[in-house]
């Protein structure tokens, strides 16, 4: 038991120096390409306005939605980007998977290399400007949260913590499980994108959706869990708390559930058992 | 016959010549796109699910107001539909098409060609929108009118104007389009700047909110630039809210900025090839 | 036990068989048809430390197959192996530290990036220490002359000298075997002549062994003094290339190659066809 322990602090300490490592790789490459890295960093921002810019503009129209308040909806917006950020930092290029590492073969490269598979794939295809997202969720949360005179208590901080944990682990799992099926489908079906558009639901109340969409975003695609339930919580309104409270487990469930369908969609690549 | 034979110089090409090389193309890529249905069918449940996203919205939004920006509830409702199931038809991705071509040098033999490279752009892009008009933005629409009925033109007058604004907003954004994939003349990965164009147009162009929502001083602003002719205007056209004399105005609006816009894509070409020829691709 | 102990190895694939037109993708649909590919049939392997083998066979006879399985990324179908004391696909993680492979077809080094940041990752990578690092960089820096081109990023390097350093990065960890799949293809003379002394003179110094798939058979005359032939997953030929000209009774291994491939088989190949002839 201690060696094990002892080997799983080598193996943790390791891969995050190989973290570290492929980080300033990545530095490099885009200071080579300065402008472009800018560029990218910018229409991220943009993208981010035009998302603002539609919420400021719909409530100068009207007061409130279903009872959320324009600081509210706000404040939900603005949790939603801070998993979100890490999620595009890190996961959003599991996207590669299918197309450049299953169908033309570059997953031979990593499968020689004495680094989990997944792991090398999430470092080698992330793009950590992105995780500008989470700065610019904080700001417009710090800005809602004064606006709607937000009292904060001590436990909101780890309670936040705990909440974006889950959250990113939903994200990480929904993408990793997705991925997967490129082991299968070799080459990308659509999918991605129309999830994508689905994770969106979460920025606004779970409230203004009717029929069994409410449903699916909280025990299908679980991406209500990933904005609307924990900032709920976090603005202290406790219609929603028991879902908020469920938000870690459900990361857990969901990454784990989606490494399995990684790990036998690599035995496949393998040719594990046909 | 052919008398003289390959020694002789090639004869002035024909404007049918050219009109037909364009048709070809059309053809071309719309046969191409068959081989994609596939990807179409996730890409209308796809497009289902950013138009629910909104409807749910705006269903919301207008719980307790009834008239916002010129539109009621229905109508706002309708719009939405319209815009995006609109939008996969004159969507495109010539800008990538264009920065691909370009980034990986493959300008250099497309200008040994005897033909205008825009122009077979255009062509192919025009092709993939046909495609996309009947197996895309047709069934999308049909599909969506069978879960949730929305609103259909006040008549054939307006419907007609409407088809035929299609035509300008497929133009205009894909020479907005080509304009973004010219950037890459000057920078090397261009995804940042596709990114930009999308949701630079998304917003400008009425698809996510009409301009009548936006303050005065906003309204004047976007008023200055074409993007308001691919989706608003359109849009508007098929609610009935601009009829007659001002929908054909629209009409003569969009050829406007495309004339514009054409100038200032070719000026832009002129000044990219001198760049290439310098830089050797 | 030898370095690398094959046995029985055989990998099939299962292969799906569209039908044509509109209506055969519906069909495909519901029912699909497979095919099953023996890619590799059977066959026997043992190398011993600081050997240099040749492995080579037409395209398609499962060379790069048997490369896959024994470098790990392929699980095989039947068979048995262990390779530098370990099962390759099994102990993936661990066996792959000691094992170094080149795709001639395909750079392991970061395309963008000058290739020193390349060799610093891959040190990370394989965890070598400062000094071995340096010390190694040093060596092959005298053979291969990286000094040039290591601040160079991939993209401007010509093949040649992008192969140059895909070797030296194979070998910053000092792997006791070292894989090649088709590390000349597309290289001239001169690039040819620089990588095989470069072999050479890495696997008297430091006994790696090296298992070399390849359409050059000047690799196979300057480097192997074994060699093994493939064709339709089966184990052709295994033994010294000596042999195989006096039982050939040819002068151009080219022009034995080529027969064996057409499907000539001369009735004095019989004895040495079954694995692990004409070790050393």
């Amino acid at each position: 038991m201690v060696e094990e322990r002892l080997l799983f602090r080598q193996r943790a300490a390791r891969y995050f120096v190989i973290l570290k490592s492929y980080m300033a790789q990545y530095l490099k490459t885009k200071m080579a390409y300065r402008t472009d890295f800018f560029v990218q960093v910018f229409s991220d921002v943009l993208q981010q306005a035009v998302n603002l810019i539609f919420i400021l503009v719909v409530f100068s129209k009207v007061p409130e939605i279903k009872g959320w308040t324009r600081d509210e909806v706000l404040f939900i917006y603005g949790f939603f980007l801070v998993p979100f950020g890490i999620y595009s930092g890190f996961f959003n290029h599991l996207f590669d998977v299918p197309e450049k590492y299953v169908l033309q073969g570059e997953f031979d490269r990593i499968l020689i290399r004495p680094i989990n598979a997944w792991y090398q794939v999430v470092v080698e295809t992330m793009k950590p400007e992105l995780m500008v997202d989470i700065v610019i969720g904080i700001v417009i949360m710090v800005y809602s949260g004064r606006a709607m005179n937000l009292s904060p208590v001590w436990w909101d901080l780890p309670l936040a913590l705990a909440l974006i944990f889950g959250a990113t682990l939903i994200y990480a799992g929904v993408y990793t499980a997705l991925a997967s099926l490129g082991f299968w489908t070799e080459g990308n079906i659509g999918l991605m994108p129309m999830v994508y558009n689905l994770s969106q639901y979460g920025r606004f109340p779970m409230t203004i959706y009717r029929g069994p969409v409410k449903f699916i975003l909280t025990w299908i695609l679980p991406f209500a869990f990933v904005g609307f339930y924990p900032a709920a919580l976090l603005m202290h309104r406790y219609e929603f708390t028991g879902y908020a409270l469920l938000t870690p487990a459900v990361g857990i469930i969901c990454f784990t559930v989606a490494y399995r369908i990684w790990t036998a969609g690599i035995r496949r690549y393998r040719g594990t058992g046909s | 016959m052919h008398e003289g034979n390959s020694l002789k110089p090639a004869p002035q090409t024909h404007f049918m010549n050219r009109l037909l090389l364009y048709l070809e193309l059309v053809r071309m890529e719309f046969v191409n796109n068959l081989a994609y249905r596939a990807s179409y069918f996730t890409g209308i449940f796809n497009y289902s699910i950013q138009i629910g996203a909104y409807f749910f919205l705006w269903d919301a939004v207008y719980s307790g107001q009834r008239v916002i920006g010129g539109l009621n509830k229905e109508e706002m409702l309708t719009y939405v539909i319209v815009a995006w199931v609109v939008r996969s038809f004159y969507f495109s991705n010539l800008d990538r098409r264009v920065g691909t071509d370009i980034r990986d040098g493959k300008i250099a033999l497309e200008l040994i060609r005897p033909y205008s490279y825009q122009m077979v752009k255009f062509a192919r892009a025009f092709g993939e929108a046909i495609f996309r008009m009947i197996f895309f933005a047709l069934p999308a629409g049909i599909f969506i009118y069978l879960i949730r009925p929305f609103g259909l033109p006040p008549g054939w007058h307006n419907t007609l104007v409407f088809l035929i604004s299609l035509l300008g907003s497929f133009v205009i954004y894909a020479q907005v389009s080509m304009l973004a994939g010219f950037v890459v003349f000057f920078t090397k990965s261009p995804s940042g700047v596709y990114k930009a164009k999308r949701v630079v147009m998304d917003l400008f162009s009425g698809l996510l909110l009409p301009i009548s929502f936006y303050p005065d001083w906003a309204v004047k602003v976007i008023k200055l630039f074409p993007f308001q002719t691919v989706s608003y205007m359109p849009n508007l056209i098929y609610l009935g809210k601009i009829s007659g004399a001002a929908a054909f105005n629209v009409i003569g609006l969009q050829w406007f900025w495309i004339a514009v816009l054409a100038l200032f894509s070719a000026l832009f070409w002129e000044f990219a090839v001198k760049h290439v020829v310098i830089q050797g691709g | 036990m030898a370095l690398i102990e094959a046995r029985g190895l055989t990998k099939e694939f299962r292969i799906f068989r569209r039908r044509e037109g509109v209506l055969g993708a519906f069909k495909d649909l519901f029912h699909r048809n497979y095919r099953t590919l023996k890619a590799v049939d059977g066959i026997d392997f043992i190398v011993e430390k600081g050997e240099m083998v040749g492995y080579i066979g037409a395209n398609g006879a499962g060379k790069s197959t048997t490369i896959k399985m024994l470098t790990g990324i392929l699980v095989p179908t039947a068979g048995t192996m262990q390779v530098n004391g370990y099962v390759p696909y099994r102990d993936r993680e661990v066996y792959t530290r000691g094992i170094g492979v080149v795709f001639g077809q395909r750079s392991q080094l970061w395309w963008d990036i000058a290739v020193i940041e390349s060799f610093k990752l891959l040190r990370r990578i394989y965890d070598v220490s400062i000094d071995d690092f340096n010390w190694r960089l040093k060596r092959f820096n005298d053979i291969l002359e990286l000094d040039k081109l290591l601040y160079l990023p991939v993209r401007k390097l010509s093949l040649g000298q992008r192969m140059r350093c895909d070797l030296a990065a194979a070998l910053i960890h000092n792997p006791a075997i070292l894989f090649l799949d088709e590390p000349t293809i597309g290289l001239d003379v001169l690039a040819k002549s620089r990588i095989r002394d470069f072999l050479k003179e890495i696997n008297r110094e430091y006994r790696t062994t090296v298992i070399l798939t390849t359409h050059d058979l000047g690799d196979i005359e300057a480097l192997c003094p074994r060699v093994a032939i493939i064709d339709k997953g089966k184990m052709l030929y295994d033994g010294s290339v000596e042999s195989l000209y006096s039982h050939w009774g040819q002068d151009k291994l080219e022009d034995i190659v080529k027969r064996i491939y057409q499907g000539h088989r001369p009735g004095s190949v019989k004895g040495v066809k079954k694995g692990g002839v004409g070790l050393a």
